[in-house]
């Protein structure tokens, strides 16, 4: 354990967040990340998101409180985190990605820390902003995701050892797998009920019949 | 000790019992309208309010008896209006007459069924539609006689208006007139049949004035786009992009017009027009005036609201009658939904083909055309109060609104504009945190950033001396820390 969440990870996660075109690389090559870390981050973000939809203040917030379910949210950003490591790994295998899973995991783990911050900053702010104020509470969220973007494009340019433009079709692909892994998911799960109704109804008709 | 148990539990069984038995009475008593009144929350979900409006009563034309005769079942009427002194018009479209009753609708006080035409006797011919003028004229849209028939109070005739003629116009154009509605100025709005360019005005010498208030079609890009690649065949099939009719029309004191529209989007049934014609409507919070929000599903009962009639009652309150569900809202002149009541059925106090509302005194009453009835719908205090807040607030009385908004609130814990009536009176009074705790339940955005922003400068001017401190040791502290690392580092370098 201490391993993984020793201090000089920890202070490797801060010093990648400041200088993400280093840091990521000695991620890649002198196994500086730790992908727990990685995931605590993803689950904190996960945690952000819902306490931002939540508890913002009215005023920048439309949503039913009613309507926000955490642990829902939870499930559904790990299962879309794992689905775009796997989806970006098995591109960038194909296409001379020098990133491990491990690698990937670490840099879009660690590009999701700056949301989290700005979502966990503009909460608080939301409750001293006024209606004509709102700006400050967008830019300031609006500032957070675009770090966390660009950290995200470096990250995975720098494991992958690739340039802009390939970064950016291999993201492009990327999306265009998840949406194929989507499908084909959809496409078992449809099936397989399929086979369990028909061995259903065998079972019913041997009953009836016996 | 167990004795104790049992003695305990027949107590509370026998006060159960009490509770049930008298607590049983009001519960049917509520349940027994036909029925569910309702409102929308800000997030749009349906959220069940005490009733505002019950039915009282029904008229129909069976019971009723003119001259020692009963006047017979009315015939598909299409309309009803009440003149300045309370009396009411029923348009028996079927019966080609026009039956006036008493405001309470127990006696019938005159049937037009002809009038003096220049030495002739003149009859109706599907009168579809009546109105009348502060001067007490009748006003009769004879639609199957292509005129507007004008008689003065004693039955003479006052003006026939037909024949309208226009450059507007196309030729072979028949004119069906079907709702009529007149302003103080005797100006005459008319809603004819397949006219989709908008209501024609008739000015006092019986000349067509022009058009008024047209819907305009609002064409997307994507239909845009699908008629750019259709071929001319498929054009020709696919439906035409036609403004909408209006279908209903009633004119306040000072002359605005409300007109009753059927919105497929279910954005806007009703329009308040300016003497320009332009739609001059204050739109809610969540930018709707289209009766139900929620309507999904495919039955016949589903569907977006469809309009049929208006009526504007009184201090900026007007009343939509949908004829899609049989449900009348009504909208505050800042375009809150205040109630919803009604329904289709065959019970009274539902409908099931609504054409007509008028307001009667504080009373709604619903004309019927499918069962040539009148059904008539007296406030409860739920509705009545909020009637007298809303006019309160529109007379900008505001604080003495605050009294009966709480009174609102003991019967609807959740009435979002009480809740806003009384943050706004908080507001006012300075009591900003009361205020934003109102505000804030009757999710009034702009009112509690109001009080919010107050609230704010509030505390912060009293506590002004402890943030300047603070921030002064903040400052302070950090320039030492500074000084001490510089040291240090000096320090470590020399050593």
């Amino acid at each position: 354990m201490g391993k993984y969440f020793s201090k000089e990870k920890w202070s490797y996660l801060l010093y990648t967040l400041s200088h993400p075109m280093d840091g990521f690389y000695w991620i890649r090559h002198q196994e500086r990340g730790s992908v727990p870390i990685a995931i605590l981050a993803v689950i904190l973000f996960s945690f952000s998101f819902s306490a931002n939809r939540l508890l913002a203040s009215f005023v920048v917030n439309d949503l039913d409180p009613r309507g926000v379910d955490s642990l829902y949210e939870l499930c559904g950003i790990l299962v879309f985190f794992l689905l775009m490591c796997v989806s970006n790994w098995s591109v960038t295998c194909l296409m001379n990605g020098e990133g491990r899973m491990k690698d990937i995991t670490i840099a879009v783990g660690y590009s999701t820390v700056p949301i989290t911050v700005s979502l966990l900053l503009g909460t608080i702010v939301s409750q001293v902003v006024a209606d004509d104020e709102q700006a400050f509470y967008t830019i300031l969220i609006g500032i957070g995701i675009a770090y966390g973007l660009i950290m995200m494009l470096i990250g995975i340019m720098q494991v992958h050892n690739y340039t802009l433009g390939k970064t950016l079709i291999t993201l492009f692909l990327t999306f265009v797998a998840m949406l194929i892994i989507i499908f084909i998911t959809l496409l078992l799960a449809n099936m397989l009920s399929q086979v369990v109704t028909f061995f259903k109804s065998i079972y019913t008709e041997i009953i009836f019949r016996g | 000790m167990k004795l104790k148990i049992y003695a305990k539990r027949l107590v509370s069984a026998l006060l159960t019992a009490v509770v049930l038995a008298t607590g049983v009475g009001s519960v049917a008593e509520a349940s027994s309208l036909p029925y569910s009144s309702y409102n929308y929350t800000y997030w749009e979900d349906i959220v069940f309010t005490p009733a505002a409006y019950v039915p009282r009563s029904s008229v129909s034309g069976t019971r009723l008896e003119f001259g020692g005769e009963s006047i017979g079942a009315f015939v598909n009427p299409q309309d009803l209006c009440k003149s300045p002194s309370g009396d009411i018009f029923v348009a028996d479209t079927g019966n080609n007459r026009i039956v006036v009753l008493n405001s309470d609708m127990t006696q019938v006080i005159n049937i037009v069924t002809s009038f003096d035409n220049n030495g002739m006797e003149d009859t109706f011919n599907a009168p579809y539609g009546v109105a009348v003028s502060d001067s007490n004229q009748l006003y009769i849209a004879d639609s199957q006689n292509r005129r507007i028939v004008v008689l003065n109070k004693d039955g003479s005739l006052a003006r026939i208006i037909e024949n309208p003629t226009s450059e507007a116009l196309e030729d072979g154009f028949v004119f069906t007139p079907l709702k009529v509605a007149v302003d103080y100025a005797d100006r005459v709005y008319c809603i004819a049949q397949k006219m989709y360019e908008g209501i024609m005005v008739f000015e006092t010498n019986n000349e067509f004035a022009g058009f008024f208030g047209t819907i305009s079609v609002d064409i997307t890009l994507w239909e845009k786009f699908w008629r750019k690649i259709a071929t001319k065949e498929e054009r020709s099939k696919s439906q035409l992009f036609i403004p909408t009719e209006f279908t209903g029309i009633d004119i306040d004191p000072s002359g605005f017009v409300y007109a009753s529209n059927i919105d497929s989007n279910a954005i806007q049934g009703v329009r308040r027009l300016n003497p320009k014609g332009e739609d001059v409507i204050k739109k809610g919070a969540n930018e709707n005036l289209g009766g139900d929000l929620q309507y999904e599903g495919n039955t016949d009962y589903s569907g977006p609201s469809q309009f049929t009639d208006v009526v504007y009652r009184n201090n900026g309150i007007y009343s939509c009658l949908d004829r899609k569900r049989g449900r009348i809202f009504t909208y505050d002149h800042e375009g809150n939904l205040l109630y919803i009541f009604g329904g289709m059925g065959t019970q009274a106090g539902t409908f099931s083909m609504p054409v007509a509302i008028e307001d009667v005194g504080g009373y709604i009453v619903v004309l019927d055309a499918a069962r040539a009835e009148i059904s008539y719908f007296e406030p409860t205090e739920y509705g009545k109060l909020i009637n007298e807040a809303v006019s309160l607030r529109y007379d900008g009385d505001e604080a003495q609104a605050v009294e009966i908004w709480k009174q609102v609130l003991i019967l609807d814990e959740n009435n979002e504009l009480a809740n806003t009536g009384i943050g706004k009176a908080y507001l006012t009074a300075g009591d900003y945190e009361e205020a934003m705790k109102y505000l804030e339940l009757g999710r009034a955005r702009d009112y509690y950033s109001v009080a919010f922003k107050r609230f704010r400068n509030d505390v912060l001017t009293a506590n002004a001396n402890v943030f300047l401190t603070g921030a002064a040791i903040v400052i302070a502290a950090f320039v030492v820390y500074k000084q001490v690392k510089k040291r240090r580092k000096g320090e470590r370098r020399n050593g």
